[in-house]
């Protein structure tokens, strides 16, 4: 569960700042905004005085005259008109700025992300790095369209009431700054609450949204251990704390929100109508002016109700934005390469020479790791789980960084290489060939748009895959659904295979390509590896031994260790850990019996 | 407004809140005209120069008590309607919940998970907000619409009250109508934006591809494009949502200029006091909220009603497989004899299972192989009861199975599935999943029968690890002795295995099928396998195809058949035979 932490004032600034800071771009824009704004501020506020003034001049002395009435009628009319075509704009150019800075942050932080090692994958779900591209940074966007742009408008407007009361009256507008504080001092209020009770209720209504997910998703497991009873009370339960949670936020906001707003509205009335009251004893008043001043209290609330209602937003923004550039600051970079462009990997020899090493720096996972893969050869890993297979292919994707010891490649440090040289001669098939929304197509060539639909079949050819491809509705075209879970897993690593082939490697990674296959699809796919590694330098992982019998190097890890070396003969007449591994897989446990006993 | 009828059942049950709510918001509606009421009665005692200290302090001390009463009743609405509003969800939550886990298999072969989600959220939402805004808004728009409208015509001027209402219903129709589009527009919106996380989504957990053909800049790209997407979608949004408030703010001028024009008219006429004019544009600025709430409610019960309709249907569906009447509560025990002649899934014509006929006696092993597809787990499936209409009989200790009561049945059952789902708790408390009451020596020994122990002792927090979902990611092997451990935790009468030894290794599966061995002693085993090894001890070993039984027998009995088990030992064995043989 991701806890939301509520963020105190001095951070809060300093990720708001941040924030703002990527406005820079926009500033053209944003001016544009600002002035359009003012001119709608100046509209609005102008109503009242124009109505001000009619009834002060005209209607109150019954000074009826024509012209100037008609002149301010049409003013008045004018004046809305020109209000809505100019508030319009600047409405949708502060969207605009806001939906453009958004992306900007978007396709940084996924970008960032793209740089980011495996190690920092490892560490953090999935779930929450996507949380952080696009939820997170919704949450921004919520921010500046409604927050940021609502705040700006109504403290525009509340600084253009008070200039128009001053203008009107100095004593009167001078006592209505008292609301000020006033409506400083409940915003805070609910600030402080509700930040709290707001979060509360996000993160119960978060648990609540996980425990229903994870039970839908596990619901025949929950029916087959007949838990329903059990699951449903503590559902329930999380249910119900929801539901107190959402109760208190209730209850604070019918205290602090527009119940509490609609108290200072009354109490402003009151200071205005005891104002004139005082003043008429002694002296005439203007009809108009109280007439401007109860009109301009009316429009006064409204912003700031709307303020109130998105300060919880606003919370929720800053501490998603805080997230955000917790990823963007975030060092577990992917290993860099040391500037070496001309550099290329001409024959494919692979040297590993006394690799060690470490994810958590406290356990070796790989200890004294030497071997050579000649060109052309093939080097078989096996071992059991965990015993480091995985990691020297790791290391040797560049996956991870590594400090002791050397990889070599064709003679040269693989660290010397340019990043696009090692991505380029070396193809690597994942244990689950990940398949990517789209067509089969697309899951071939990938990004790689110069790739021509001959070369595509071409190499879906050479793999064998063609064979189940073509038998395919719409046969390359073929939409993609659900990350490929309607192919066999041995169609999809033939689907993988074709991807590698197409980009035409110098060196063959597999790993675990033959695990969890049936027979079947395996024969097609041992023939498909074996055109592959024809001329290829090859590091293969195989769970099943028979797969890599005529590799020309098989190494047997245990615990990181390299403990046995040689061809499949070789090992087997060693009698050793190989040797039992080739029995058991084969279900000959008796005579692994002879074999150690 | 159909909706309020469909939700009639729960306004019933909380009658007393909902009333009380509404009569307290007619309160509100009322003391709300006192305000403007007297502003318009100190603007014509100023204007008369009337006004006197005493009426100053009475009138203000008017304003006082209504606006301390208002604060008070605003609170208590809120907690009244709002409140049953949260209860409605809550209610509807748990009713799902259970209804969710009474559905039958073959409802989650229908539907998706996120589907279902979405009714459980989004929905459930949009009711609570029609049992909440909707009923305020509908009470609350009609109540102070009415009073304001009435206070104008009754104590100002009816006619000023026609004339100054004639723009407002262009207002509630345009906000209304924005509504509608703005909706679908934001739907299109979150469709981009949903695509955009389903790419986010993709990009980072086939990082490892990404990474190794090198296309970062191209994937980047191709988000930026995505995000470009979304912006251009939300701005199609802003332009109608910019749409409201002037279009608000045109029609109120327009209203306010008629009121003040036709108003000025009849203050020359002395049919009306400047005081009264005062009131009556603060009246009208009371009106705006009724207008615009009058557009929203349309939208609010519009997603209400269909979310309602959504989720009614949703509860009314029937799960397949219930207890019958007089179904006994014994957990069995004893011989199972399978009988089926043929058995499809609900709604699709081809048969999965034929002519499956065995008896498998008490306390034997009984192994299942075949290629994928050939009817495995479907046959597993009948046993346990998660699907059903199969033409035949399944009996299980005598009797046949739908005769168990369901809870009684599933008792004598440990089943471990093909996928190997774990829940977001800690080891220990997901081996003891059926029962969390249970001693940590019982589940470090099914933890060791399973060959799991030594593993989760090298996890960071060992039995306390957080696994599943958004716990530490464990390798496929791992999961599935963990849930070897969690059925064996159970003791079962029957101990299913499905597929369950895939993910580990040969030294493992032979480790683990040992200890099975001492520890299943006069138990029944079933086991499917693709690896023959696992269930070369069987008692008995169905080879299955497209369906059907075509061998039978035991592991010694099968080798000197001719067929596919021979055939495919013998290709498990082929190199190790050329490699001893030659």
């Amino acid at each position: 569960m991701e806890k939301t932490t509520v963020i105190k004032g001095k951070e809060q600034r300093q990720v708001l700042f941040r924030l703002l800071s990527y406005t820079k771009p926009h500033l053209k824009t944003i001016i544009l905004a600002f002035v359009l704004l003012l001119v709608t501020t100046v509209g609005d506020i102008l109503g009242p005085i124009l109505i001000k003034i009619f009834i002060d001049d005209y209607l109150s002395p019954r000074n009826l005259v024509f012209e100037p009435i008609f002149a301010l009628g049409a003013a008045f009319i004018g004046i809305q008109i020109l209000n809505v075509l100019v508030s319009y704009f600047q409405l949708l150019k502060f969207q605009e700025i806001a939906l453009k800075i958004i992306q900007q942050l978007r396709v940084d932080v996924f970008s960032k992300v793209q740089a980011l090692g495996l190690k920092y994958f490892d560490k953090t779900p999935a779930g929450s790095i996507v949380s952080r591209v696009t939820n997170d940074t919704e949450a921004i966007k919520d921010m500046f369209v409604s927050v940021l742009v609502t705040f700006i408008q109504g403290a525009f407007l509340i600084i253009g009431i008070f200039i128009a009361m001053f203008i009107l009256n100095v004593k009167l507008a001078l006592f209505c700054l008292v609301i000020l504080p006033l409506l400083l001092l409940i915003m805070r209020a609910y600030r402080k609450y509700s930040s709290i009770f707001y979060q509360d209720l996000r993160e119960r209504l978060s648990q609540l949204n996980a425990k229903l997910s994870e039970s839908l998703q596990g619901m025949a497991i929950i029916q087959v251990f007949r838990q329903e009873k059990r699951l449903r009370k503590e559902f329930a339960d999380i249910n119900d704390q929801h539901y107190q949670a959402g109760m208190r936020n209730i209850k604070i906001d019918g205290l602090l929100l527009r119940p509490a707003i609609d108290l200072v509205y009354v109490f402003a009335i009151i200071l205005i109508l005891s104002f004139f009251g005082i003043t008429s004893f002694n002296s005439p008043i203007e009809i108009g002016v109280l007439y401007a001043f109860i009109s301009y209290l009316d429009r006064f609330f409204e912003p700031v109700n709307n303020m109130m209602q998105r300060l919880s937003m606003y919370q929720q923004a800053i501490v998603a934005a805080s997230r955000v550039f917790k990823v963007m600051d975030e060092t577990e970079l992917a290993p860099a390469q040391e500037l070496n462009e001309n550099r290329s990997i001409s024959a494919g020899e692979i040297e590993f020479r006394n690799v060690s090493f470490s994810y958590d720096h406290k356990r070796d996972v790989l200890k004294n790791i030497s071997f050579t893969a000649k060109p052309g050869e093939t080097v078989a890993l096996v071992g059991h789980t965990g015993s480091g297979k995985s990691s020297i292919i790791n290391l040797m994707m560049r996956f991870y960084e590594f400090e002791r010891g050397e990889i070599l490649i064709d003679g040269q440090s693989i660290k010397s290489y340019a990043k696009d040289e090692l991505r380029i001669k070396m193809g690597l098939v994942l244990q689950d060939p990940f398949i990517f929304f789209g067509t089969i197509k697309d899951n071939i060539r990938l990004h790689n748009q110069n790739m021509t639909d001959k070369e595509i079949e071409a190499a879906a050819q050479f793999v064998q895959s063609h064979l189940f491809i073509e038998k395919l509705v719409d046969g390359y075209d073929h939409q993609v659904v659900e990350r490929g879970s309607t192919f066999s897993s041995g169609q999809r690593q033939l689907l993988a295979f074709a991807r590698t082939i197409a980009a035409n490697p110098k060196i063959l990674v597999l790993d675990e390509a033959t695990a969890n296959i049936d027979t079947e699809t395996e024969e097609a796919i041992q023939l498909a590896l074996a055109k592959m590694r024809k001329g290829r330098t090859t590091i293969a992982i195989a769970h099943r031994l028979s797969t890599i019998q005529d590799a020309e190097l098989i190494l047997v890890l245990h615990q990181g260790e390299i403990v046995e070396r040689g061809n499949h003969q070789e090992l087997l007449a060693k009698r050793g850990l190989y040797h039992k591994m080739y029995l058991l897989q084969n279900g000959l446990e008796d005579r692994v019996e002879d074999v150690v006993g | 407004m159909k909706v309020f009828l469909d939700l009639m059942w729960f306004f019933k049950q909380e009658k007393k809140a909902y009333l009380t709510g509404i009569i307290i918001l007619l309160f509100v509606a009322f003391l709300q005209l006192i305000p403007p009421k007297v502003i318009g009665v100190f603007v014509d005692h100023i204007k008369n120069d009337t006004l006197t200290a005493k009426i100053m302090l009475i009138w203000i001390g008017v304003l006082i008590a209504a606006a301390a009463i208002m604060y008070v009743l605003r609170y208590y609405w809120r907690i009244m309607i709002f409140g049953s509003a949260v209860k409605l969800s809550r209610q509807l939550r748990n009713k799902l919940y259970q209804h969710f886990t009474n559905m039958s298999q073959s409802f989650y072969q229908k539907k998706r998970v996120g589907d279902l989600m979405a009714h459980a959220t989004n929905d459930l939402q949009a009711i609570q907000q029609t049992a909440g805004s909707g009923v305020l808004t509908l009470v609350d728009s009609l109540a102070t619409g009415g009073f304001v409208i009435i206070a104008m015509a009754t104590t100002i001027s009816w006619k000023l009250t026609l004339i100054a209402l004639i723009p407002m219903p262009l207002m509630a129709i345009l906000t209304s109508w924005y509504g509608t589009m703005l909706h679908k527009k934001f739907h299109k919106a979150q469709e981009a934006f949903s695509s955009l996380n389903d790419k986010t989504q993709e990009s980072v957990t086939g990082i490892k591809v990404i990474k190794t053909f090198g296309q970062e800049k191209e994937d980047i790209e191709d988000f930026r494009k995505q995000s470009e997407d979304v912006v251009q979608k939300n701005i199609s949004v802003a332009r109608i949502d910019s749409l409201f408030d002037p279009t608000i703010s045109l029609i109120v001028g327009i209203s306010y200029f008629l009121s003040i024009a036709f108003g000025a008219k009849y203050v020359l006429n002395e049919e009306l006091t400047i005081g009264q004019l005062v009131s009556f544009t603060t009246y009208l600025g009371l009106l705006i909220w009724p207008m615009l709430a009058f557009g929203w409610l349309f939208n609010i019960v519009e997603r209400g009603r269909a979310s309602n309709d959504r989720v009614t249907a949703l509860l009314a569906e029937k799960a397949d497989i219930i207890d019958e009447e007089n179904s006994v509560e014994i957990v069995p025990s004893g011989d199972i004899e399978f009988n089926v002649s043929e058995f499809s899934y609900p709604d699709e014509n081809v048969p999965l299972l034929r002519d499956i006929y065995f008896t498998l006696k008490r306390g034997e092993t009984l192994g299942v192989v075949g290629k994928t597809g050939s009817g495995k787990t479907t046959l597993l499936k009948l046993l346990i009861r998660e699907f059903e209409g199969y033409n035949g009989t399944i009996q299980f200790a005598g009797h046949p199975l739908f005769q168990y009561r369901l809870e009684k049945l599933r008792e004598a059952i440990g089943y471990v599935p093909q996928d190997h789902f774990l829940f977001s708790s800690s080891v220990a408390e997901n081996i003891a999943f059926t029962n969390p009451d249970a001693e940590i020596d019982e589940i470090y020994e099914a933890a060791r029968t399973a060959n799991i122990h030594e593993d989760i002792l090298q996890f960071s927090d060992g039995y306390d690890t957080v696994v599943g979902e958004r716990g530490v990611s464990l390798s496929g092997g791992q999961k599935q002795r963990i849930s070897i451990a969690r059925a064996l935790i159970m003791n079962p009468e029957v101990l299913i295995l499905d597929d369950s030894l895939s993910a580990v290794d040969a030294k493992t599966e032979e480790e683990i099928l040992n200890s099975l061995k001492q520890n299943r002693e006069g138990k029944t085993t079933i086991i499917t396998a693709h690896r023959l090894s696992a269930i070369q001890h069987a008692n008995l070993i169905l080879v299955l195809d497209e369906g059907e039984i075509v061998q039978r027998g035991t592991h010694e009995k099968l080798m000197l058949e001719n067929g596919w088990y021979k055939d495919m030992y013998l290709h498990q064995q082929l190199e190790e035979l050329v490699e001893h043989g030659g």
